[in-house]
């Protein structure tokens, strides 16, 4: 779901065609799985919905998609590539810490605004979604020609070292960064548990970053003067890493960049990064075909291959598809067919309802739970919905009853909604507090859930249904409400009896238990004066409340 | 004092129905023949036999003696007109329930009113029939009546309610779920990846207790594992990473109405099937006019061998036109982890213009083969909330869940 901004002029210049907006929207997005949300002083807004296509977080990535959709180029963008001789030297003792890393050289570039306002968002979108807010994956990415190489990636300890970071003009130690930089409380929790930090620094002992907090100013701006960078990922996979790294050179490159690969010199091994050889990946025309439903030749899913910037050729029975080195999704054949579909045009497929004879049935439980609604509102009562999700002080204090065990949110964004209610009552005088000024008699009810513990369960709780109706205002008393409940259970065919109940939240001598089947299955009663206290509301309230399926 | 029933009053008019039958014996009758030209024609014979002026011979109705006045049509006569009658008589008036007592009081309180104007009409007035000797006050009949509150349906439940009647009538089944899921049912089972970022904090709630629930069967369990690592059986490469049972067996208010889909599967269903759900699902989100602490989804699935995209985009366009009331529908390609294809719909309304409707798409085959099914399956899902507020003609969605009794009381069953 990242939303990106990007201007239509640079994409027109990168896709070096003249498409209108209107095109982009109603047709050309839809190409990249997107949708645009507005336009503004010529800058697009747009939603790229697929989190597993990073390749598509920047103009310059969906200008490239649209190239063979729109007949500037087909099959797989081509990538020319040379050597840049530089090495990026791993110490072992990163490998506790942030243990992997690669890197890339890109050269000849020449920078403007736009296209660095669409690299630095395109790194923040790799942040946070891909990179698991820097988690998994970091990005530095400097100006090369103040960097001695070779560049190594090793750790420092918090006071180890001093140098200016990013948005600032003093000194500081990595420690200090942690402590007083924004980027550094941000995402200090990241390295703040090992005793050592990870450091990028050159072979002359210019800090380039700590990743993955911050930049050296001395190395780390980049501005439309910059003529090559060179760029490093640090994080815990190097597959993962590497994904991203061809996200950013292709997108370097469609700016005509000149992508230069790097050394990486892991203790144990050098690889060599980026690595843009397309990767492969074969499907089955037949498994295309019945999952589109559409009869496609060979030939023509070739095509639209082609379309979708992919290569494709029969290979003993099946097409052997190549698809660029920066995709990250194609983990299933399903997901190449879906970009056959896409490049047909889901629009241009007949939808055809499914002729399959089932028969619709409603479930059991929740048709009682009509039929039970349908005799409350005979009874004169307005059917209420409230939310399950509640302050625990409504369930417990407000309601005279001593705290016990019930569902807890961990992460509540407010302690109005902290727990799940494991009863309806509070919540319909939640709901009568909220109308103290309206017209009395107020006769409301409820059929809800609550949810109560129980560790025999493979949730360790129980969702249950309960049914609450209250009485307010004028004379409210226990009569009123056992009227109602008698004419309803008497209704519903269920045959029960009042057992006396000591219960805080009512008047003492003033509850009962309901008991069916020697099962007790509600309370009814005339709520206590102190909880109609803790509430605020000032008329008497006679309730009560059944389990439904003890009564079903 | 004694008044004429109904019936009494009838007697009065036209006779007593034992006057009709000896008015038309002439001669001998049949029975039967005699039964169709008196009404009332047991009663009549019983009473003619009684006092001796008929009598049966051989099926047939003989005349004995026909008096010129029977004694109680003459009684009823001066019943009604408030004179004297004899004791006996008045007895077997009573127990044809031809009369009946007024009582005195009644009739005192009635005799008070005649005359007068009234305004409301009471009982004694109706029963002495001195309703006649009164006049009746005229009201305003204009005036609207005085505003009641009538025992009613929530607005949003009466919509929930018939968007699900729609789809039983689609075919589908009810299913229900559990609003605590394990992360295992509400994403691992899913295919969500368990770094994937609607897995974290931010995106979805998580249970400071109870903490943990239990993982499904072992062999579910497996090859939910073996998919998310390395795409088990389905030919896929898998997240590739590491996948831990801890994490999976961690509670959840769910997120989505899905886990109950794929329980659904996971529980043998019909195979061709179709299911769906109306689900309260959690996200943390503030309250305020676009948004709720919690939501309700429509979730469905169709389970069939023969499936395909184009089933996928004919099940939407029915919905929209069905259940949105949509004229034109339009399909957007999109994303979501456990679908492949996965498509949007969006509706053209009659008055709101192009809205965005749901999601769908066809389940991952990492998705549904661990469950134990070999077949496509469709999947969809309808913001109902939102449809919902067009419906009802809403701008503000917390009125879905509306404190306001006036609003409650005010608001339109249709």
């Amino acid at each position: 779901m990242p939303k990106i901004d990007f201007s239509l002029k640079d994409l027109q210049r990168l896709l070096r065609t003249d498409i209108t907006y209107d095109e982009l929207k109603e047709r050309g997005i839809l190409f990249v799985k997107g949708e645009i949300e507005g336009l503004q002083e010529e800058v697009i807004s747009a939603d790229i919905k697929d989190t597993n296509r990073p390749d598509l977080w920047s103009a310059e990535g969906i200008a490239r998609e649209l190239q063979s959709h729109y007949g500037v180029r087909e099959g797989l963008p081509e990538f020319k590539m040379g050597r840049s001789g530089i090495s990026l030297n791993v110490d072992r003792k990163v490998g506790r810490v942030r243990p992997k890393t690669v890197g890339a050289v890109v050269k000849g570039l020449s920078l403007d605004d736009e296209s660095i306002k669409q690299m630095i968002q395109l790194q923040e979108k790799i942040h946070m979604t891909y990179g698991r807010n820097r988690e998994v994956t970091a990005i530095g990415v400097y100006d090369l020609d103040r960097i001695a190489p070779p560049i190594n990636y090793t750790t420092v300890k918090p006071d180890g070292i001093k140098f200016i970071p990013l948005d600032f003009e003093e000194e500081l130690t990595p420690a200090e960064i942690l402590e007083k930089h924004p980027k550094g409380r941000e995402y200090g929790h990241l390295i703040d548990k090992f005793g050592e930090y990870p450091l990028m620094i050159d072979s002359a002992g210019n800090v380039l970053s700590i990743p993955p907090i911050i930049n050296s100013v001395y190395t780390g701006k980049v501005s439309p003067q910059t003529k090559n960078v060179f760029i490093e990922l640090t994080g815990q996979e190097v597959e993962r890493l590497s994904i991203a790294l061809n996200v950013l050179v292709a997108a370097f490159y469609e700016r005509g960049g000149e992508v230069l690969s790097v050394d990486v010199n892991y203790p144990d091994g050098t690889i060599v990064t980026p690595d843009m050889t397309p990767r492969e990946f074969s499907i089955d025309a037949e498994e295309c075909r019945k999952i589109l439903g559409l009869d496609l030749k060979k030939k023509e899913i070739i095509n639209l291959l082609k379309r979708a910037s992919y290569d494709a050729k029969s290979k003993n029975g099946k097409l052997l598809v190549k698809y660029p080195a920066y995709r990250n999704d194609i983990m299933h054949s399903r997901d190449v067919i879906e970009d056959i579909a896409i490049a047909y045009d889901v629009n241009r497929i007949d939808p055809q309802p499914p002729e399959l004879s089932t028969i619709g049935t409603m479930d059991p439980k929740e048709e009682f739970c009509d039929t039970v609604r349908e005799v409350i509102v005979g009874l004169g009562f307005q059917e209420v919905l409230t939310f399950s999700l509640v302050s625990k002080k409504n369930l417990f204090d407000k309601m005279n009853l001593k705290e016990k065990e019930i569902c807890e949110i961990a992460n509540p964004i407010s302690t109005s909604w902290n727990s799940i209610r494991n009863w309806l009552l509070p919540s319909i005088l939640d709901f009568l507090r909220a109308n103290l000024h309206v017209e009395y008699p107020q006769k409301v009810f409820e059929v809800g859930d609550v949810v109560v513990i129980d560790g025999k369960e493979e949730t360790g709780t129980r969702t249950e249904k309960k049914l609450a109706c209250a009485v307010s205002g004028g004379r409210a008393c226990y009569e009123d409400i056992s009227s109602v409940l008698d004419a309803f259970l008497r209704n519903i065919g269920v045959e029960y009896r009042l057992k006396g109940k000591r219960h805080k939240s009512f008047i003492s001598g003033r509850s009962a238990e309901v008991v069916t089947n020697g099962r007790a299955v509600g309370i009814v009663g005339e709520i206590h004066p102190l909880v109609l206290n803790n509430w605020g509301i000032e008329k008497p309230v006679a309730a009560f409340e059944i389990d439904i399926d003890g009564i079903k | 004092m004694y008044k004429l029933t109904e019936e009494g009053q009838e007697y009065l008019e036209r006779g007593l129905p034992e006057r009709r039958l000896l008015d038309i014996l002439d001669a001998p009758l049949e029975l039967e023949d005699a039964s169709k030209r008196v009404e009332n024609f047991s009663i009549a014979l019983q009473w003619a036999k009684k006092e001796g002026w008929v009598e049966i011979r051989e099926g047939r109705i003989h005349l004995v003696d026909k008096p010129k006045a029977l004694p109680q049509e003459k009684a009823l006569k001066k019943v009604s007109k408030g004179q004297a009658v004899d004791k006996d008589i008045l007895k077997v008036l009573v127990s044809r329930k031809l009369i009946e007592k007024v009582r005195e009081d009644i009739l005192k309180r009635a005799k008070k009113l005649v005359g007068t104007e009234i305004t409301q009409l009471p009982e004694e007035l109706i029963s002495t029939g001195l309703w006649k000797e009164v006049r009746f006050k005229s009201y305003n009949v204009k005036v609207p009546g005085k505003r009641i509150h009538p025992g009613k349906r929530q607005p949003y439940q009466l919509f929930v309610g018939r968007m699900k009647r729609k789809l039983v009538e689609l075919g589908f089944q009810e299913v229900t779920g559990q609003l605590i899921e394990t992360e295992f049912w509400n994403f691992d089972a899913l295919y969500q990846p368990q770094n994937h970022p609607a897995r974290d904090w931010t995106s979805t709630y998580q249970l400071k207790y109870p903490e943990s629930g239990r993982l499904p069967d072992k062999k579910i369990v497996d090859h939910v594992k073996a998919a998310h690592e390395n795409g088990w059986t389905t030919g896929s490469t898998g997240w590739k990473y590491r996948w831990d049972p801890k994490k999976a067996a961690r509670l959840m208010p769910r997120a989505h109405g899905t886990c109950i889909s794929a329980r659904t599967l996971a529980s043998n269903p019909e195979i061709p099937g179709k299911y769906f759900a109306i689900a309260r699902c959690y996200r943390p989100d503030f309250l305020d006019a676009t948004h709720l602490i919690e939501f309700n989804q429509a979730e469905g699935i169709v389970i069939d061998e023969s499936l395909n995209l184009k089933n996928l985009l004919g099940i939407l366009e029915i919905f929209a036109k069905e259940i949105a009331g949509a004229k034109k529908v339009k399909f957007l390609p999109d994303y979501y982890p456990f679908t492949e294809p996965s498509v949007q719909l969006s509706a053209l309304h009659p008055d709101l213009g192009w809205m965005e409707f749901g999601g769908s798409g066809i389940f991952r085959e990492e998705l549904t083969k661990p469950l134990g099914i070999d077949v496509p399956v469709i999947a969809w899902g309808i913001g109902i909330d939102r449809l919902a507020m067009f419906k009802l003609g809403i701008n503000d969605v917390r009125y879905l869940f509306s404190k306001d009794l006036d609003w409650l009381r005010d608001s339109k069953v249709l």
